[in-house]
């Protein structure tokens, strides 16, 4: 079937079978491979992407329902060479360690932050509970988040 | 490939949606797709066939959103349980429903699971079972030529979950009188699926307690009411020992099937703090 859509602003028209999965699409399709996948059962949250402004996991999210939606990913957060406050904050504030559960904490974290630029500490820990650290680096995720907030507020 | 090859219908209109949940054969609903299409994934890994027609309801508008008129709360079944979560519920008993959101699962799942998918889905262990049983919620379903079925929640719970109709959305009424706690209990520290949920509603008189109705998940058999325990309660009056005094009149067909002696004990605990809680705010 033929699939319209809208990925970081951009539209692809692309022939998707029904049973393709989001995450599929984005990286063998597109490359897209920001989005990493791990456990695909909904228990990592490494998948998570951004659909009309709200953290989703795309390996349970077929590609053809999500035709009509603003779907955001990593890739789309950075505005050339100048990082999103989010993904700078993660930098700054030394979040990263093997980072392969960052994209999906950091696009977690953006949807947070485009709602609620000053969260609480339960409204960070509410907002990140799908996304697994195996490094268990919370402390300086949380951190990053809470920088990334006075940041947005800011510029705001 | 994560799924098996299979056909995505994307009806636009409730009617639409209804026929085609009528006519398709070998299909599944997919609301959310957070039960679903894990299932489906994992019998897959199993080299077990899953369905071949997938009906999502992804793109029905209609069957999207929350309305609060005059005394009546309306849940749409595509909501997402984080929406039911943020929307500003009437101050009172319903805000019970809070609760039941915060407590289910991960936060990216919130987004994605729908009020319908839970209510619906089949799975015994689901939350909003018990709370629709005591909130004495309505569910409505539309078949196929617009005609439109209503079922108490208990009903629906007792006929094993099933329906030959779609399900569109469910009616709550607002109580002045009504107190309401909510308990559950997940089956492991790092499995976050419930073992239990349960939700007591009463209605209170001065201290007095009438109309109790007490929904019941204990995750092998669908929601259901424990009338035994509502009896007792409904002679009762809020006092300090009055969750202690409850546990006596605790039926084995509901709390003791299956269970370990740990999920009795977390049985007889939950109870014991929801009746307190609600006898603590007279």
């Amino acid at each position: 079937m033929q699939v319209n859509l809208t990925i970081n602003k951009k539209l692809y028209t692309l022939e998707l079978k029904g049973h393709e999965t989001l995450m599929e699409v984005l990286r063998e399709h597109l490359s897209m491979t920001g989005t990493k996948t791990a456990c695909q059962e909904t228990e990592c949250g490494t998948c998570t992407v951004m659909i009309n402004g709200k953290a989703v996991l795309s390996c349970i999210t077929l590609a053809a329902n999500a035709q009509g939606d603003e779907i955001t990913t990593i890739e789309g957060l950075a505005n050339g060479d100048v990082l999103h406050p989010v993904q700078q904050a993660y930098v700054d504030c030394g979040s990263v360690q093997c980072g392969f559960c960052i994209p999906g904490m950091i696009m977690s974290s953006v949807a947070l932050l485009e709602k609620n630029p000053q969260p609480t500490q339960e409204e960070i820990e509410y907002a990140l509970d799908g996304n697994i650290c195996r490094c268990a680096g919370y402390p300086k995720i949380f951190e990053a988040v809470r920088e990334a907030g006075k940041k947005m507020k800011s510029e705001n | 490939m994560l799924l098996n090859p299979l056909t995505l219908h994307l009806p636009k209109t409730p009617l639409e949606a209804a026929k085609l949940y009528k006519e398709l054969e070998d299909s599944k609903v997919l609301a959310g797709g957070t039960f679903l299409l894990n299932s489906m994934k994992l019998l897959k890994t199993k080299g077990t066939k899953t369905a071949r027609n997938i009906l999502s309801l992804a793109k029905v508008d209609d069957l999207k959103g929350i309305d609060f008129k005059g005394d009546t709360l309306t849940i749409k079944a595509m909501t997402r349980i984080n929406e039911l979560f943020d929307y500003s519920l009437p101050k009172g008993h319903l805000e019970i429903l809070h609760t039941v959101c915060r407590n289910i699962s991960t936060n990216p799942i919130r987004n994605m699971a729908t009020v319908g998918g839970n209510l619906t889905c089949r799975y015994t262990w689901t939350e909003m079972g018990a709370v629709m049983i005591a909130l004495e919620a309505k569910m409505h379903f539309l078949g196929p030529d617009g005609k439109e079925d209503i079922l108490t929640a208990e009903d629906f719970f007792k006929n094993a979950a099933r329906s030959e109709k779609l399900f569109t959305h469910v009616t709550i009424k607002t109580n002045p009188a009504a107190r309401t706690a909510y308990r559950r209990v997940r089956k492991t520290l790092h499995v976050d699926i419930p073992m239990l949920a349960i939700c007591v509603k009463t209605e209170i008189k001065g201290k007095q307690w009438y109309n109790s109705r007490i929904g019941i998940n204990n995750g092998v058999a669908f929601a259901q009411r424990d009338p035994v325990l509502e009896a007792f309660l409904d002679k009762s009056s809020s006092s300090s020992g009055l969750g202690e005094q409850a546990l006596e009149y605790l039926t084995a067909t509901i709390y003791d099937t299956r269970s370990s002696e740990y999920k009795q004990h977390m049985f007889r605990v939950s109870l014991r703090s929801a009746i307190e809680e609600i006898c603590k705010s007279t």
